[in-house]
């Protein structure tokens, strides 16, 4: 047996090709749920968006209602309690019991300093420049006035009413009005820093409205070229298939017209009384014959096509030996390469453990790999079988090859050839007959059996396909246990 | 001349000396404490001679020597405190006291006439209210608001001060 020259090498490419065709029918089987799925996501992050704006919303309202409340209270005790020390000093004035007044100013007292505590406060709290300025021109103002009040409150409990009451017009009064404006000032303030935190609160639901509307508008953008390339792939995915069909069709019927036609032109030959002589008969029957099994190697092909790709075909898994099944293979094939003058050149390695598998479908599967070597290999008119035991120690497997010398496949064409009804440029150009099945049906029937088709080839020296099947190690039972086992894959 | 209101006055000071005695002194005599005179806190002032007391708490005197007005702070008639004063200080009765404010406010040589407050907290907190006023207190009732006044140098805690009360009885 002769070494083939190195090919150009497409390992995996038939591996690949069979896991994105499943990734594709996975997703346009169950499109619909992952775009709901999408759909739900991007939803669930328009939610999120406006729940987290209503909550700043919501807080910065809360804030502001609860600035507005402390302000409002805080502002208001201070002009209650500036009015109280005051009052109180003026109640002073309406007595001449020194008890009564030690009181009064006591209440005097009392409410400066509760006054004197909410400046600092309000002092402590100012954060705007024109907030400081005006707690302390409020705090000096106060104590301006304290200062007065205290020589009223002194004068009175004198007991120099006229004293008092005139120190309290000329230096109290004034000093107390200047309190009362910077106690304005300081609620006019809190109003425009009110007003302010409601026109950003306003403001934020604007952006809470805008944020929302943009994730809306980008969510239905979104959703619709979803929707878009679903649509395009979907109907992209059903005019090929139906180009498919198309080819399918019209390659069966180009397939069953000729050997319908020499069928038909033989009986009527027969019938009209043309063929006469034994001899002329038995040419007759022989033709007929060979006509009659293509048509019905045809049929074969496209029922066994069928019945792999609706998942539906039982097999009878079995331990076999390699040389069974490449042997049961080359019977198969035995007269197509006899008559196509190829030559088979088996080459098993010795001590190949069994696989588990159905004879039939196995065998079935090399007879496709053989026949289209034997379509596609005419130039060199060779077809090498070899079988050996490959791989890690976990994960032995049994490589099936089969080699041949023909034009090779071009590389851009290596993706497609598994796909069902794909005939090659060079096939239909060759006017190689062929239903685009063979290698689509050797497919389907490696995976039924757990394993898979590899190939490698280089264009004008030609292709190598492998069959990989794996190797299970506990293939030490009796047959008829193993018999027994009936898969439906 | 002799107006209506000081005869009326003078008619009711007359009518004090036919008061009984209070009853503080009828008691057994209890251990003594000093007296604290006390001013206000912006007062400078820092130290009294008894004599010069004894003239401010007379009405004599009318202005601190910082030009601020004395005034005086007593508690009501029959208080230990008041009586400690009169006997140490003023070294009067009640009635000759009034006797003596009235006469003197109706001669001038009474410059000053005291007020009169209720309880200890009252004067503690008249003398801190008035820039130039004066009183008295024990001293568990003095506190930061007024300051104590030496009197011949001496704190109410010192055993050469003179003006000393009874301590209040435990009740």
């Amino acid at each position: 047996m002769s070494e083939r020259p190195q090919l150009t090498t497409h390992e995996g490419v038939a591996t690949f090709a069979p896991r994105v065709g499943r990734s594709a029918a996975f997703f346009t089987r169950y499109s619909s749920a992952i775009f709901l799925v999408l759909l739900i996501g991007l939803e669930a992050g328009v939610v999120r968006f406006v729940i987290r704006d209503v909550r700043s919303a919501n807080n910065e309202v809360q804030r502001m209602y609860a600035s507005s409340v402390l302000g409002l209270h805080r502002i208001g005790s201070l002009q209650y309690d500036a009015q109280e020390t005051r009052r109180s000093t003026l109640y002073a004035l309406t007595t001449n019991d020194s008890n009564l007044q030690v009181i009064y100013a006591d209440q005097s007292r009392e409410a400066d300093a509760r006054v004197t505590a909410g400046i600092a406060e309000y002092l402590q709290q100012a954060q705007l420049p024109q907030e400081i300025e005006l707690a302390h021109r409020l705090e000096q103002d106060w104590k301006a006035y304290l200062a007065a009040r205290n020589e009223v409150l002194g004068t009175i409990l004198e007991g120099s009413v006229k004293e008092a009451v005139a120190y309290d017009l000329a230096q109290g009064v004034p000093l107390f009005d200047r309190v009362r404006s910077d106690l304005e000032e300081t609620e006019r303030l809190y109003d425009e820093q009110a007003s302010q935190r409601l026109a950003n609160v306003a403001a934020l639901a604007n952006k809470t409205v805008t944020r929302l509307l943009t994730v809306l508008v980008v969510t239905v953008l979104v959703a619709g070229v979803f929707v878009w390339v679903l649509q395009k792939d979907k109907m992209a995915s059903t005019m090929q298939m139906a180009k498919m069909q198309m080819d399918f069709a019209a390659s069966v019927s180009h397939e069953l017209r000729t050997p319908l036609a020499v069928l038909c032109s033989a009986v009527d030959n027969i019938a009209d009384g043309v063929v006469s002589g034994k001899e002329q008969l038995a040419k007759y029957g022989a033709v007929i014959r060979h006509q009659s099994r293509q048509i019905n190697g045809l049929v074969n092909q496209v029922i066994l096509f069928v019945s792999t790709q609706d998942g539906k075909g039982r097999y009878l898994l079995e331990p076999l030996a390699v040389s069974q099944i490449v042997e049961a293979a080359a019977m198969g094939t035995a007269e197509l390469i006899r008559k196509a003058g190829f030559t088979l050149e088996q080459n098993i390695n010795p001590g190949l453990p069994r696989i588990l598998g159905d004879l039939t479908a196995l065998s079935q599967c090399l007879q496709n790999l053989i026949t289209n070597a034997l379509k596609y290999g005419d130039q060199g008119r060779w077809i090498g079988i070899r079988a050996s035991e490959e791989g890690p120690k976990d994960h032995r497997e049994i490589r099936i090859s089969v080699q041949d010398r023909g034009k090779g496949i071009d590389r851009s064409e290596l993706h497609h050839i598994f796909e069902p009804f794909y005939r090659a440029k060079a096939a239909v150009s060759g006017q190689i007959h062929g239903t685009g099945l063979g290698l689509t049906i050797a497919k389907s029937l490696a995976e039924a059996m757990g394993g898979r088709i590899s190939v490698t080839s280089e264009p004008g020296v030609g292709s190598t396909f492998t069959l990989h099947l794996p190797v299970t190690e506990e293939l030490g039972q009796s047959k008829d246990t193993v018999g027994r086992i009936v898969a439906q894959l | 001349m002799i107006r209506y209101p000081a005869i009326i006055g003078v008619i009711l000071a007359t009518a004090t000396l036919i008061e009984p005695l209070p009853e503080s002194r009828v008691q057994a005599a209890r251990p003594k404490e000093g007296l604290a005179i006390v001013v206000n806190r912006d007062n400078p002032i820092e130290n009294l001679s008894i004599a010069e007391l004894r003239t401010i708490f007379l009405g004599e005197r009318s202005h601190w020597p910082n030009g601020r007005r004395i005034t005086l702070v007593m508690m009501e008639p029959g208080q230990p405190e008041r009586n400690a004063v009169l006997q140490d200080v003023c070294r009067l009765s009640e009635s000759d006291l009034r006797r003596r404010y009235l006469q003197g406010l109706l001669t001038g040589e009474v410059l000053v006439s005291p007020k009169t407050l209720a309880s200890p907290v009252g004067v503690r907190k008249f003398v801190f209210n008035v820039p130039g006023a004066i009183g008295y207190l024990r001293p568990e009732d003095v506190d930061d608001s007024v300051k104590v006044v030496r009197i011949d140098g001496h704190l109410p805690a010192d055993l050469e001060y003179p003006l000393k009360i009874e301590e209040r009885s435990e009740r």
